[in-house]
């Protein structure tokens, strides 16, 4: 209680305030852009909250997160065109709604939803994470070890690629991350000689190439794309009646996403896809949906936006991130030289509640934004992109340059960047490489010490009924899809855009 | 007439299906070669496990995950890469070597060329994004920042 209310102390400081209002703004801009998401944003920012104290950067970072997640449903509103992978099933039914002039009405159902969505979903990371911290201070190696196989397994269920090409693509981002001196023996292991990586593969330029970078090659091919906006009527709030139709269906969503962002690796798209699909099911009026449905449009934002609180419970909590851009954020708090894990509830308990504090604060603000800036954010979607994206570059590159002040972080970016274009191209999402690289390090670890502990006897780890539990969990996460297509096989209406 | 298209669509598909699985093993192979070089610790310091044992775990997954890829991986071949993104990353190869002459010369050339090839003509446009968006992040970046860029044929105007 003390550290909530210490938490919320914190914020009382203007330049903390001025930041978070501007990073919100930021955000916004972000998750309208085409091209740009939460995850590209909060990779492109990192190196410039590194001189900032912790409070302060962590927070910037969650508030662009919780913005462009929002700030995807602008542009599927008014140009049909979702500015983030989440906002997908947004287009479905809001830009319907605007071609028959109805776009303020999308719009405000589309940031009243928002942001009940993102309330409800602080305030179950405010209830959860010190919860899931306080069930694992207890864990030990192998527990953890298990914890870590399983959150990873998680990432083969990311995106509409095969669950088999990105448990590739993690596996590859944890062999990068052995990279440099190992921790537990100081042997030097590819490294070429090279001192330069003997610290490792740095996390930030290969995120900032992997969806910043690769992300410049994929616009290369979209360059006919055009963009028009719809005419836009004076913002309309949703009437009362509107209200009755849909709280039902905000509820609903803010739960199933809150529920789906706690999951390891799994973000807002999924929470998304699966918060209309049920907005469907539930509705009395499913014929309406994909035709102009507020319904649609509360079922799509209300789960994407929970997802976001939720994605930060298991990131705070295990140090598992929770989705796509919290793995960026978690690989912020390292650099931040701040421990992601039960201890953070007890030794850095203030700066968890200020975050969390930050996000709620965020979510209001975000609201008003919503509903008297949308036009003009509307306007900044119309940027070519033939001027947007080669300054993106510059500010990848001089980001990625940065951290460590180095050149070779530059090629590393760039490297990343090209790697992975192909990747995306053959159908590897680049998702869960970024996060292999982070917890690859983590897993790496956990199972040296738990060889320790277990005098090399890796198969004790099985007797252990939390372990074998999350290793259970495990086979379910990678077999379990399968299995289940196989018995029924059905197909979901909508198809995952990844994120 | 129709046969032509076909026939290279299926051998770019094989391509696609073989080369990147076969690729990642090759890759794979080199590197637990790499591995087999790491220098072994005696068991007392060794702290569970070689330094070697990990990768090599993880890789062997790879090569697991990679053969099974090779036999039935059925998604489709990727479109062919247009020349649009051919010379973007001709340009981005270009950044690289002019990056080593000087970071912000290659950026604003880079900028520049860029918004060129996708076919920017307004020569304001072309300006704003190669030379004041670099020299605006370069200020930036080494006023608020403090970030000290590597020295060069530009840089070193400011830096003396």
């Amino acid at each position: 209680m003390e550290a909530a209310l210490n938490g919320l102390m914190a914020l009382a400081d203007p330049h903390l305030l001025a930041l978070i209002f501007a990073a919100t703004l930021g955000g916004v801009l972000v998750g309208a852009l085409p091209g740009l998401n939460a995850t590209t944003g909060v990779a492109l920012l990192l190196p410039f909250t590194i001189t900032m104290d912790p409070v302060p950067a962590i927070a910037i970072l969650t508030t662009i997160y919780c913005a462009a997640t929002f700030a995807g449903a602008i542009t599927a509103i008014l140009i049909n065109t979702p500015g983030t992978s989440a906002s997908a099933t947004t287009c479905l039914d809001g830009y319907p709604l605007a071609q028959r002039g109805e776009a303020g009405r999308a719009l405000g159902m589309a940031a009243v939803s928002s942001t009940i969505g993102g309330i409800i979903s602080v305030v179950c990371l405010m209830a959860a994470a010190p919860l899931m911290a306080r069930a694992a201070y207890n864990f030990a190696p192998p527990e953890y070890f298990a914890l870590t196989v399983f959150g990873l397994s998680m990432l083969a269920t990311i995106g509409d690629g095969s669950p088999i090409k990105n448990i590739l693509s993690g596996a590859f981002g944890v062999v990068i991350a052995t990279v440099g001196i190992d921790l537990l023996t100081s042997v030097e292991r590819f490294t070429f000689g090279m001192n330069e990586l003997s610290e490792g593969i740095p996390f930030v330029p290969v995120m900032i190439g992997v969806f910043g970078i690769s992300e410049l090659l994929v616009q290369a091919d979209n360059l006919h794309v055009e963009r028009k906006p719809v005419i836009m009527k004076a913002i309309m709030l949703p009437s009362r009646e509107d209200y009755k139709r849909v709280w039902k269906t905000i509820l609903r969503s803010s739960g199933i996403g809150t529920f789906i962002g706690i999951l390891p690796a799994e973000g807002a798209t999924v929470a998304s896809m699966i918060g209309y699909n049920e907005a469907k099911r539930w509705s009395k009026n499913p014929e309406e949906f994909g035709k102009g449905s507020l319904e649609g449009i509360a079922g799509s934002e209300a789960a994407n936006n929970s997802a976001t609180g939720g994605a930060m419970v298991p990131t705070l909590a295990l140090g598992i991130p929770g989705s796509p851009t919290a793995a960026v954020i978690l690989a912020g708090l390292m650099v931040h030289g701040l421990r992601p894990g039960p201890t953070m509830f007890t030794e850095q308990a203030d700066f968890a509640f200020a975050i969390f504090w930050s996000m709620m604060l965020v979510n209001v603000i975000f609201f008003f934004i919503g509903l008297w800036g949308a036009k003009i954010f509307a306007r900044v979607t119309l940027i070519p992109i033939q001027i947007l994206w080669p300054i993106v570059f510059i500010f990848s590159i001089v980001g990625a340059y940065a951290l460590e002040q180095s050149m070779m972080d530059v090629w590393i970016a760039i490297g990343s960047g090209i790697l992975g274009f192909f990747m995306r191209r053959h159908g590897f999402s680049v998702v869960p490489m970024a996060i292999g690289l982070i917890l690859g390090g983590m897993l790496e670890t956990r199972l040296g010490q738990s060889m320790v502990m277990l005098d090399e006897k890796w198969w004790l780890m099985l007797t252990r009924p939390l372990s074998l539990f999350f290793f259970v969990l495990t086979v379910l996460a990678l077999f379990g899809p399968m299995v289940w297509g196989r018995l029924f096989k059905q197909r979901s209406p909508l198809k995952s855009t990844g994120e | 007439m129709q046969d032509a298209p076909d026939t290279t669509d299926k051998s770019r598909r094989d391509i696609s299906r073989y080369a990147v699985p076969l690729g990642i093993i090759a890759f794979c192979v080199w590197a637990y070669w790499l591995s087999t070089q790491f220098e072994r610790v005696p068991p007392i310091l060794k702290r569970g496990m070689q330094p070697s044992d990990f990768p090599q775990l993880v890789i062997g997954l790879i090569i697991m995950l990679s053969v099974w890829l090779l036999f039935r991986d059925e998604s489709e071949a990727p479109e062919r890469l247009t020349k649009m993104v051919q010379m973007t990353m001709g340009l981005l190869i270009g950044f690289l070597l002019i990056s080593q002459v000087d970071l912000f010369l290659a950026l604003g050339l880079f900028a520049a060329s860029l918004t060129a090839l996708w076919g920017e003509r307004r020569v304001l446009a072309i300006v704003l994004v190669g030379l004041i968006a670099p020299i605006a992040v370069f200020f930036l970046f080494d006023g608020i920042f403090e970030v000290r860029f590597p020295r060069g044929l530009l840089t070193n105007l400011w830096y003396g």
